[in-house]
């Protein structure tokens, strides 16, 4: 009989679904307190932050509607009306829930949102402006353009910089002076950047704990720990959320707690998305094995240099900083991402690589070039589950049984070889 | 003319021997460009001869080792060619993002098999505000110096206004083939158009041109279609080549294409470049025309179906066929609006989904047949 393991939960992570609900609930009821409300591709929605508008994020309201299990039914009704299925599932949610709420089509009530005074189009991917677009031909919304281009390599940074600046300075801050009819408030802005730096500190020294043998946490544990560094930004109750989970972490630690029951078999890196409407499945999936996934490259893209975030000097010029200088936009291109992955490898003991890709979306540059790379370089084995963040229709559960365990097999068959026993 | 006609069309079949054979007979350099933005002319101007580059000739093997096969066609293709050494004529490479699939290529390319010279751009989106336009001239600056160090030769204003009265050249000279077959449809077969575009894109532009001046008036003198042909609009194909055999099944089933707005015909040539005294800022400009409308580049204000609804009626066209790369996001994203207003204006449309790989062409067939009947049904 195959071995039993189980995750030993987190008592922190648990207090994290409410501050979540809450950010969404005052989304959700924004109109009726007069508010103004903006959807928001990429980052910028901290300038949203500023002017005290509701804003929501692209990436991190679709990760909610996946993870409230509403995913499948807005993506039927985008589809009902058009929507084609192969496009972007990330696309297609925000297509279906505009449409839902313009027509009154019934949908899970918790993920509804209202239809904004303006979209922020942040150009992160094309695609996170694709939707942008469609909804101001459909309805006619208000839009405004951010090209957020992802670096290709760290050199381009210097020249990136000021021209991302002089967009959010000439483009963006007018645009919401004008909609929400005041002046930009930069002092908000700092106190924001101020907040984030310190939990993004914490976070920092919460993701040293990813470097022991065992580990303490889990990948999965710190997904759902992500948003304090991205869409809960400058919420001060953030920063005890980390607190508690430092010292939780630190007890785990001195006590040589494993994340993993009864052990910590595989140490495995889990690049592309995390796959949130499906993490429990693949969270209990790759348990099984006894393995733990302890690093990846989006959940390490989110503000991973806190010590450049200046609050007290230009707010504007220190977030773009903290966004290319920074490393936070750069880690789906594959150069960086290798530069990446070179850091973490070593440094945290990988047995293997398990690449995500999304049918959908190919933000994630590389992942064919890097699982020969890895294996070149270390002897690091590495698969890829093709299903998607969101659309269950993409995968195969089968399929991804069968690469998991061909894989593990070979991690087994490589036990010997293991740098870090 | 069948001379010319067959050599636009084995360079555009074969643009491997042709370039080898350019490069060869010239000893001088060949840059690859990924489709769409990048303006040819300063690579011209520097010497050496820019090409665009393509989806190829064969089923993609070696290279779904370096990408998914979920990407579309074009960077499968291209990756595939690049690690099958089929493209080691290429000295230098210049790619930028498009979309999600057009970074992919740059940095497989550049970490697995690195040409001689390699440029990534950032060219971007036709955004409202100041700052695009500076940072367009800025990265055109950029792309300028890194050709004079690939070249050894200096880009001087005149040099650059040159190219663009050679390429401008050529773009009149397409436009007047185009109005051509407007007036008398069928005149040109829709390979052959395909052919003549596609070829333009990958030879030497002086040679080009010589050889459509040569062409044009034979082609005048060639006989028109006639029978009761249905006169269709294609559009779509937003970077990549149509399959030849799918352009002959429309005509085949009774269709004949009067126009068209797919980047290997008419979206290739549509605006001239207005000469200055600063070519650069003038090849700026060009880039930041906003017709004829593009999903990619961001300009929420333009409606591509507009301009689609507006080549159907002006061309006295029945419908257009919508060819869509499988894996295309800004068309996937876009088709939508296309499908709901072409239903609005109660003009007939017709999806074809195509990929790199050989297509059912039967089941192309029964979509354009039920297509005709729709068409006829509703004269």
């Amino acid at each position: 009989m195959r071995q039993q393991f189980k995750i030993n939960r987190l008592a922190t992570t648990g207090l994290m679904g409410p501050m979540v609900d809450k950010h969404w609930e005052e989304l959700r009821t924004a109109k009726e307190r007069g508010e103004k409300v903006a959807w928001c591709s990429g980052v910028p929605f901290i300038f949203a932050y500023a002017m005290d508008m509701k804003c929501h994020f692209m990436a991190g309201y679709s990760a909610y509607c996946a993870g409230r299990k509403a995913a499948e039914q807005i993506l039927e009704i985008a589809e009902n009306t058009g929507e084609l299925p192969d496009t972007c599932s990330y696309h297609r949610l925000h297509m279906g829930m505009a449409e839902a709420v313009k027509n009154g089509i019934p949908v899970k009530e918790d993920v509804i949102l209202p239809i904004p005074d303006l979209m922020i189009a942040g150009r992160v991917c094309p695609e996170m402006s694709h939707y942008a677009e469609a909804l101001y031909r459909k309805f006619g919304i208000e839009v405004v353009g951010i090209e957020l281009m992802t670096p290709y390599q760290e050199s381009d940074y210097s020249f990136l910089e000021p021209f991302v600046e002089r967009q959010f300075k000439e483009v963006l801050i007018p645009k919401m002076e004008e909609v929400c009819g005041k002046p930009f408030n930069y002092d908000r802005m700092r106190e924001i950047l101020t907040v984030l730096k310190k939990v993004a500190t914490i976070r920092n020294e919460c993701l040293e704990y990813f470097k022991k043998v065992p580990s303490p946490w889990t990948l999965w544990d710190y997904g759902v720990s992500l948003a304090p560094v991205i869409y809960l930004m400058g919420k001060p109750e953030t920063v005890p959320y980390y607190e508690k989970l430092k010292a939780e972490l630190e007890d785990r630690a001195k006590n040589n707690i494993s994340a993993i029951s009864p052990e910590e078999k595989y140490r495995v890196f889990w690049d592309g998305w995390l796959p949130w409407g499906f993490l429990g499945q693949f969270a209990r999936k790759i348990t099984s094995y006894g393995a733990n996934p302890i690093s990846g490259r989006y959940p390490w893209e989110m503000f991973p240099r806190p010590d450049l975030i200046d609050p007290e000097g230009d707010p504007v010029r220190t977030f773009v900083k903290a966004l290319y200088t920074g490393t936070m936009l750069g880690n789906n291109m594959a150069k960086p991402g290798l530069s990446l992955m070179d850091k973490i490898v070593p440094e945290y003991n990988i047995d293997g690589i398990i690449f995500f890709t999304a049918k959908s979306c190919r933000i994630w540059k590389g992942q064919m070039t890097m699982l020969n790379q890895m294996e070149r370089r270390y002897g690091i084995p590495g698969i890829t589950l093709e299903a998607d963040m969101a659309d269950g229709k993409m995968f195969s559960e089968a399929q991804i049984d069968t690469r998991l365990n061909a894989f593990f097999e070979v991690l087994e068959a490589r036990k010997e070889k293991r740098r870090w026993i | 003319m069948e001379k010319v006609l067959s050599r636009f069309a084995a360079v555009s079949t074969d643009p491997y021997t042709a370039l080898t054979t350019w490069k060869q007979d010239t000893g001088r350099k060949i840059i690859g460009c990924f489709p769409m933005r990048i303006p040819e002319e300063i690579i011209h101007a520097s010497g050496m001869l820019p090409v665009v580059m393509w989806r190829g000739n064969e089923a993609v093997t070696l290279g779904h080792s370096y990408v998914h096969n979920f990407n579309c066609g074009l960077t499968r293709s291209f990756i595939d060619d690049v690690m099958k050494e089929k493209l080691n004529f290429m000295d230098g490479m210049i790619f930028y993002r498009s979309c999600l699939q057009a970074e992919e290529i740059p940095s497989t390319i550049e970490l697995n098999a690195p040409p001689s010279h390699f440029l990534y751009l950032y060219l971007p989106p036709l955004y409202p505000g100041i700052p695009f336009r500076d940072f367009l001239i800025q990265e055109l600056k950029r792309m300028k110096q890194r050709l004079e160090e690939w070249s050894g030769q200096e880009i001087t204003n005149e040099s650059l206004n040159n190219s663009i009265e050679i390429y401008n050249k050529n773009r009149s000279l397409l436009k007047r083939i185009y109005e051509l077959r407007k007036k008398r449809p069928g005149t040109i077969k829709a390979r052959e158009m395909l052919a003549i575009v596609h070829s333009s894109m990958l030879m030497d532009k002086e040679e080009h041109n010589s050889l459509l001046e040569s062409l044009l008036p034979e082609l005048e003198g060639r006989k028109e279609l006639t029978g009761d042909k249905i006169r269709v609009v294609l559009s779509g194909g937003l970077c990549q080549t149509p399959h030849t055999a799918i352009l002959d099944l429309i005509e085949e089933t009774g269709m004949v294409v009067v126009d068209d707005d797919i980047y290997t015909g008419s979206r290739y040539f549509a605006n001239d470049v207005t000469l200055g005294d600063n070519p650069l800022e003038s090849l700026a400009d060009r880039y930041m025309k906003k017709t004829p409308p593009d999903p990619t580049m961001g300009d929420w204000n333009t409606l591509w179906t507009d301009y689609m609804v507006d080549k159907v009626k002006e061309n006295s066209a029945k419908g257009m066929v919508s060819l869509l790369i499988k894996y295309c996001p800004p068309h996937l994203c876009y088709y939508p609006d296309i499908r709901r207003r072409f239903d609005k204006e109660g003009i007939p449309e017709v999806l074809l989904e195509v990929e790199h790989e050989i297509v059912s062409l039967e089941q192309v067939r029964t979509r354009l047949q039920a297509f005709i009947e729709v068409i006829k049904g509703g004269a």
